[in-house]
C-alpha cells in the first residue's frame, strides 16, 4: 500500500481537534518535531502565539506565561499516538480539556443558575505538559526559512512541509508522519491555499488562476535533496535540479 | 407529510429570520430617498447570500465544519484573526443595533423610553440562550418575524403608482450625487449578506445535526426561504418609496419607519409591524449574540453550541454573556441605534470578502466534501461574487467618509 502523503499547512495545521467522545477540544496550532517525525499536536496560546507573531502574538503568550504556575510553561501536548483519524478533524482519544475551559466553568460558569452544574466534578486529569517546547522542535519554524543551493543561489523560502505517512509504528494507530519534503515559493506572496498541488479536482478557475500566477516558479524539495537544515536551508543539489511543484501534482 | 411539515416551516422560519435591524433601516432609508432605483441591489444581495449559504450549508452538512472552522484552517492563523478581529467588532455594533431595535419597538408599543428597555431586552435575550433549545429558539422568532408580512400587504393596499415606481427601477430620482447612491447600494449590499447570517446558518445546522441526507431541506430553506425574505425587503423600500418619497420625507427614526403600516391598515396594522419589528430583532439579537460565540470558539478551537449543556461549554457561554453586556453597554451611550446600524452595515460590506473566499474554497476541496464539491455553476458565480465584493470592500470606507455616511 502506498503510504498517505499529507501536507503540514494545507491537511493539519489549524484543523480542530475532536475528542472520542464527540467534545470538541482546540486546534492544531502546531506541530511538534523531534529528528525528522512528527511527535505531537501541540496547541493553545503558548502554540499559536508564534505562529500569529507581531505584537498580538506577543501578548497571547506574555499573559498565558504570566497566568500559568510553571516556571517554563509549555503548550498543551496531544502525542501522535492518540490521534485516530486525520480529515476535516483530527479525531484524538479521550485526553483531558484544556485548564482556561475549566477554569470558566468552575469560576464564571457553575455559579450562574441554571447551568446544570453543582455535581461535585471527579477532578479531571490535567493536559499533559512538558516543559518549554523550544522553536526548532515546532513544525512552524521551518516554514518562512530562506532556502539556497549548492552555490549558494537563493532558490526562495519554505511555504509548507510534506509528510509521508511511513515511520514507525504508533500505539496502535497507524505510522508516524515522516517530514518528507519542503515546497518552497520563490517569494512571499501569502498563502498557498492549496490550489498549486492536489488533488485536482473542481475549482473556481479564476482563483487558481490567481494563486497559481502568484505562486509561480514554486519547487518541491525531497528531504534527501537538502544538505543541512539550518537557517537558511542549504541544499545538496543545484536549482536547476529540483522538481516544479506542479510537476509534483501530475505525478 | 411530515418531511412537506419540515421543509415549509424551515422556510417560513428563513424568510421571518432574514429581515433584521439591518435590512430594515437600509430599506426605509434608500425608499425613501431613492425610490426602486436601488432594488437591483437587494437581488444581487440575495442571490449572493443564497449562493454562499448553500456552500456553508453544504459543507457543515458533509464535514460537520462550520464556517469559521473554514476560515482558519484556509487562511492561516494570522488572516484568520484578522478577520475574527473585524467579524467580531461588527457582530458587536450589529448586536448593539438589534437590542437597540428591539427596545425601540417596545417604546414604540408602550411609550416608555427604549433606554430603560435595553437592559431588559439584554437579560432575557441572555437567558432564552443559556435554557432555551436551538431549535425551539429559532422557529419561534422566525416564525413571530414574519409578521413583517404586513409591510408586502401595505404595499399593495397603499395603491402606489405602479409607472412611477417602475420607473424609478432603472432611473435614480434623487439629486444626491452619485457617491451617496453608491454608498447605499454598498449598505444594502452589507445589509443583504452580513458575514454573521453564514456564521450563524452553518453553525446552527452543526447544532442541528444535519448530514447529507439533510442537503435537500437545508437547499429548499435557503433558495425559496431567503429569496422571499428579500421580497419583504424590497417591499419595505417600496412602502417607504409610495409614502415618504413624493413628500420629500427623509426617514430617520424606527417610528417613521413602521409608519406606511399604519397608513394602509390603521391601528392593527400598526400593532402587527410593530410586533414584527420586535420579534425580527429580538431574534437577530440572539443571532447576533450567538454568531460572536461561534466565531471566536471557532478560531481557537473551543468547544461552543447550544447542543452541549452549558457548563460543557464554558468559554463559549463566557463570551455571550460578555458580548452581551458590552452591547448593552454600548447601547445605553444613548448612541442612536439607527447610526450604528448604518456603521455596522458598511463595515460588514468591507469584510465580506474574508469570510466568503475560505467558503468558496472549501466548497471545492474534495477532502472536506467528497463528491460534494461545488459544480461548475457555483463556482462561476461565485467567482463572479468575489470580484464584486473585493470591488465593493475596497470602496466602502473611502465612499463613507467621501459621502460623510450618506449626509
Amino acid at each position: 500500500m502506498k503510504a498517505r502523503v499529507l501536507h503540514a499547512h494545507l491537511h493539519l495545521l489549524d484543523r480542530q481537534v475532536v475528542r472520542g467522545d464527540g467534545r470538541l477540544l482546540c486546534k492544531v496550532d502546531d506541530l511538534e518535531i523531534d529528528d525528522g517525525y512528527v511527535t505531537a499536536i501541540l496547541s493553545g496560546p503558548l502554540a499559536l502565539g508564534p505562529r500569529v507573531g507581531g505584537v498580538i502574538g506577543r501578548v497571547m503568550t506574555g499573559v498565558t506565561r504570566l497566568f500559568r504556575m510553571e516556571e517554563h510553561p509549555a503548550p498543551q501536548r496531544i502525542p501522535m499516538g492518540s490521534v485516530a483519524e486525520i480529515g476535516s478533524a483530527i479525531k484524538v482519544g479521550d485526553l483531558p480539556e484544556a485548564s482556561l475551559e475549566r477554569w470558566v466553568r468552575d469560576h464564571v460558569i457553575d455559579r450562574l443558575p441554571g447551568s446544570g452544574g453543582g455535581e461535585p466534578d471527579t477532578p479531571d486529569p490535567r493536559p499533559v505538559r512538558l516543559t518549554e517546547i523550544p522553536d526548532r522542535e515546532r513544525l512552524s519554524s521551518l516554514v518562512a526559512r530562506r532556502v539556497v543551493d549548492v552555490v549558494g543561489e537563493p532558490v526562495g523560502q519554505v511555504a509548507d512541509v510534506q509528510l509521508t505517512q511511513d515511520g514507525p509504528l504508533l500505539a496502535d494507530n497507524g505510522q508516524a508522519l515522516r517530514l518528507s519534503g519542503l515546497i518552497v515559493v520563490p517569494r512571499h506572496t501569502g498563502q498557498l491555499f492549496g490550489y498549486e498541488r492536489g488533488p485536482g479536482g473542481s475549482s473556481p478557475a479564476l482563483v487558481r488562476a490567481v494563486i497559481r500566477r502568484l505562486h509561480r516558479g514554486s519547487v518541491f524539495v525531497a528531504w534527501d535533496q537538502i544538505a543541512t537544515l539550518g537557517d537558511p536551508v542549504e541544499l545538496a543539489v543545484p536549482a536547476a535540479r529540483l522538481l516544479p511543484l506542479h510537476e509534483l501534482l501530475q505525478r | 407529510m411530515k418531511k412537506f411539515f419540515a421543509v415549509t416551516l424551515g422556510i417560513l422560519t428563513a424568510i421571518g429570520g432574514f429581515v433584521d435591524i439591518g435590512d430594515l433601516v437600509a430599506n426605509a432609508l434608500v425608499g425613501s430617498r431613492f425610490g426602486m432605483s436601488l432594488a437591483w441591489v437587494v437581488v444581487v444581495g440575495v442571490v449572493g447570500i443564497c449562493l454562499f449559504a448553500e456552500m456553508a450549508g453544504r459543507v457543515a452538512a458533509v464535514s460537520g465544519r462550520p464556517v469559521f472552522d473554514l476560515v482558519r484552517e484556509r487562511l492561516g492563523p494570522r488572516a484568520g484573526l484578522l478577520n475574527l478581529g473585524a467579524s467580531f467588532g461588527i457582530n458587536l455594533l450589529t448586536l448593539a443595533a438589534e437590542i437597540g431595535g428591539a427596545a425601540l419597538a417596545l417604546e414604540l408599543a408602550t411609550g416608555i423610553d427604549y433606554l430603560l428597555w435595553v437592559p431588559g431586552v439584554g437579560l432575557v435575550a441572555w437567558l432564552v440562550m443559556w435554557r432555551v433549545k436551538f431549535e425551539t429558539m429559532e422557529r419561534v422568532f422566525g416564525l413571530a418575524g414574519l409578521a413583517l408580512v404586513v409591510f408586502l400587504v401595505a404595499f399593495f393596499a397603499l395603491g402606489p403608482d405602479w409607472g412611477e415606481l417602475s420607473h424609478q427601477l432603472v432611473h435614480n430620482p434623487s439629486d444626491d450625487g452619485a457617491a451617496a447612491y453608491w454608498f447605499y447600494a454598498i449598505a444594502l449590499l452589507g445589509a443583504a449578506m452580513t458575514p454573521y447570517e453564514v456564521f450563524f446558518f452553518s453553525s446552527g445546522g452543526v447544532e442541528e445535526r444535519w448530514t447529507r441526507r439533510d442537503l435537500n431541506v437545508m437547499r429548499a430553506n435557503v433558495f425559496v426561504g431567503f429569496p422571499l425574505g428579500g421580497l419583504l425587503s424590497i417591499a419595505i423600500a417600496g412602502c417607504a418609496a409610495t409614502v415618504f418619497l413624493p413628500r420629500m420625507i427623509e426617514v430617520d427614526s424606527l417610528g417613521q419607519m413602521v409608519l406606511p403600516a399604519g397608513l394602509a391598515f390603521g391601528q392593527i396594522g400598526l400593532a402587527l409591524v410593530i410586533f414584527g419589528v420586535f420579534a425580527a430583532t429580538f431574534g437577530a439579537t440572539l443571532e447576533t449574540a450567538l454568531s460572536s460565540g461561534y466565531s471566536i470558539s471557532q478560531y481557537f478551537g473551543w468547544q461552543w453550541g447550544k447542543y452541549v449543556r452549558p457548563r460543557e461549554a464554558a468559554r463559549f457561554h463566557a463570551v455571550l454573556l460578555v458580548s452581551t453586556m458590552v452591547a448593552i453597554a454600548l447601547i445605553l451611550t444613548t448612541i442612536n441605534p439607527i447610526t450604528v446600524t448604518e456603521y455596522s452595515l458598511v463595515f460588514s460590506a468591507a469584510a465580506l470578502p474574508l469570510t466568503y473566499l475560505p467558503v468558496l474554497m472549501i466548497a471545492n476541496d474534495p477532502d472536506y466534501m467528497g463528491e460534494k464539491v461545488n459544480g461548475r455553476f457555483s463556482n462561476t458565480l461565485g467567482t463572479a461574487y468575489m470580484i464584486l465584493l473585493l470591488v465593493v470592500a475596497v470602496a466602502a470606507v473611502p465612499l463613507m467618509l467621501l459621502t460623510k455616511a450618506g449626509r
